[in-house]
């Protein structure tokens, strides 16, 4: 196809340009500098003839219409010569379109107003973390007075997906945090010749800390994200209205079943990290520190006090209650648009995160002391 | 029926979806600068017939001919350059919500099209207000239009980069009957001046008689009528005299 072309030809006070070529979205910068060192008419009227032209689409009529206009051309009064009748419709019709210009795109917001912003944001956003939280009570109160009315069929699939489908990969991890961490305190306390000590150190950790922690992490991980982006999901297809047309309450048939669910299973989970955990400890304490499985167990029972694996499990429920309160409010909290579902699963894991580890950290503080 | 200078042939396409046949040999041609209308009960195919033109699902059996080339016998190369020639509205708009109106329509242009930004802004104003949207709009995400205008800024996008043929699937669809209607006349008007051909897919009969130059009507997987909207209103068939029958209250 002939690249575009315009020649321009002054004659008698008329200003005639011919066009020529192809005036198409292909060629257009080519189109664009053919105006570049275009000299004013100055009052000429301006003819444009397109015998010459084998193409001309919206973007080059849309050149034509912007180039002259810019060169101070009153646009009706231009004498348009041996256009094809489409071609006329089509200049006609983005000439018309064109006539307002632009609005500058939207300039970038000042330091103080952004921030201004975001507080603003911020307070609206825990405002409704507080109102989530409300009817959140609320829902459970009234499941306290109406039992019954909880889904069991929900919670039991709930505590399946969160507890039973969760226990291999907390199996693994914390059998091989027990392994790496006896290894570690069994190089110490080999150098005082101190071997038997490894036990009182794994029992403690592993039962006080490491396997709460890190099933609550886990969990968080795999589940926060879940019910954030399910409940996300159903938010963008408008089935939380429905289910709130229907006459049920969102909360209770969504959240607290999963609420539910994973404050039972994350005890569980932790318990069974525990096990894990101290199993991978007796390994490696058998084969590299020659403490005997019998042995290993016989001193666990003497120095690992059932309060201490108490209250590791303790803090499970709580970390629970925290993931699915974030996890789901921020399930509700998704808009209509695919990113949100994203940025909110990923605010969900954050979130739940930071918060186990500030809820771990005040255990610390309220509980010291080896609880005897 | 003559498929010498047509821009898009279906020939005995038949696919089987879900166990049964869908299209047991659907056949028909657009030529340059057609209007067409593709009708059908629900659950005809429309849709699919539409995603298997635009090279989006694989049909069973048949050839699918855009531009004279064969769609699916194309290179994946080649079929992205048939892809720049023609536009898709989808139903619900496709715009993509993470994107303002000028990003979506800009999105096109970035990728086929080899211009400088302050030309790309340029035309991507023009489509914005070809496509009848306030500038206003320009900056402003999918999320925060109305049903009408979310369609006006996927026509804008579909528009973007000149193509010669436009499938549309149901653009009326969720719009009030004003909306619809305005849409319906921008869309003949910029398919005069532009030279587009179309294929709609729809369920409009306003839409129908209307604006488009002929219908096609699918019927247990075949074509069983094809031709201007009066003529095929009057075919003696029970779906056709049911369907043109359901809105002919107050109509002649």
């Amino acid at each position: 196809m002939m690249p575009p072309g315009l020649t321009r030809e002054a004659d008698a006070g008329r200003y005639l340009l011919r066009l020529r070529g192809c005036w198409c979205i292909g060629h257009l910068v080519e189109v664009d500098a053919l105006f570049a060192d275009l000299p004013l008419p100055d009052g000429q009227r301006v003819h444009l003839d397109a015998a010459a032209v084998e193409r001309l689409d919206g973007t080059g009529v849309m050149i034509l219409v912007n180039r002259l206009r810019a060169m101070g051309v009153v646009w009706p009064e231009v004498v348009l010569e041996h256009f094809a009748p489409a071609q006329l419709t089509l200049i006609h019709l983005i000439a018309d379109r064109l006539d307002a210009r632009a609005p500058p795109p939207s300039r970038r917001e000042p330091v103080l107003a952004r921030l201004g912003r975001l507080g603003a944001q911020a307070q609206t956003g825990l405002l409704a973390h507080v109102e989530f939280l409300g009817r959140l009570v609320e829902a459970g109160g009234e499941l306290i007075r109406h039992p019954r009315r909880l889904r069991h069929r929900e919670l039991v699939t709930q505590v399946r997906a969160v507890g039973l489908g969760a226990l291999p990969i907390i199996m693994l991890m914390t059998f091989l945090v027990g392994i790496v961490f006896a290894f570690l305190l069994g190089i110490q306390v080999q150098k005082f010749g101190a071997n038997i000590f490894v036990v009182d150190g794994i029992g403690l950790a592993v039962a006080r800390e490491l396997s709460p922690l890190l099933t609550a992490i886990l969990v968080a991980g795999r589940s926060g994200a879940a019910f954030t982006a399910q409940i996300g999901a159903m938010k963008v297809t408008e089935e939380i209205d429905a289910i709130a047309t229907l006459g049920l309450s969102p909360i209770q048939v969504l959240v607290l079943p999963r609420l539910i669910a994973i404050v039972i299973a994350l005890p569980l989970l932790t318990f069974v990290g525990d096990v894990m955990g101290i199993l991978g400890a007796a390994l490696v304490a058998a084969s590299q520190l020659d403490v005997g499985y019998y042995t290993f167990f016989d001193r666990l029972r003497a120095v690992l006090p059932v309060n201490t694996v108490l209250f590791g499990l303790s803090k499970a429920p709580v970390f629970a209650a925290a993931i699915a309160f974030i996890a789901c409010r921020n399930g509700f909290a998704v808009s209509r648009d695919a990113r949100s579902v994203g940025a909110r699963t990923t605010a969900t894991v954050v979130q739940s995160l930071v918060a186990v580890i500030l809820i771990n950290a005040l255990f610390a503080v309220l509980h010291p002391e080896n609880p005897q | 029926m003559t498929d010498a200078g047509a821009i898009l042939v279906a020939d005995r396409v038949r696919t089987r979806l879900g166990g049964h046949w869908l299209h047991r040999g659907v056949s028909f041609s657009i030529r340059p600068g057609e209007v067409v209308a593709l009708i059908g009960a629900s659950g005809t195919g429309k849709s699919v017939l539409l995603r298997e033109c635009i090279g989006l699902h694989r049909p069973s059996g048949g050839h699918l001919r855009l531009f004279g080339e064969d769609v699916w016998a194309l290179p994946a190369r080649r079929l992205g350059e048939i892809r720049a020639r023609y536009g898709v509205l989808f139903q619900e708009g496709a715009l993509f919500s993470s994107l303002t109106v000028a990003e979506n329509v800009a999105v096109p242009l970035r990728e086929h099209a080899e211009l400088p930004p302050r030309l790309r802004d340029e035309v991507v104003t023009m489509k914005i207000r070809l496509a009848g949207l306030p500038m206003e709009a320009a900056h402003k995400r999918p999320s925060e239009l109305s049903g009408g205008m979310k369609k006006r800024a996927a026509l804008a996008r579909a528009l973007a980069l000149e193509p010669e043929l436009l499938f549309l699937d149901e653009p009326t669809s969720g719009l009030d009957p004003i909306s619809a209607r305005e849409f319906d006349h921008l869309l003949r008007v910029l398919c005069d001046s532009l030279g587009l051909t179309a294929l709609i897919a729809t369920h409009d009969l306003d839409s129908l008689w209307g604006m488009v130059d002929r219908v096609i009507v699918l019927y247990a997987g075949e074509v069983i009528a094809d031709g201007p909207v009066a003529s095929v209103s009057a075919l003696d068939h029970p779906w056709i005299q049911s369907y043109f029958a359901a809105h002919s209250g107050g109509r002649t």
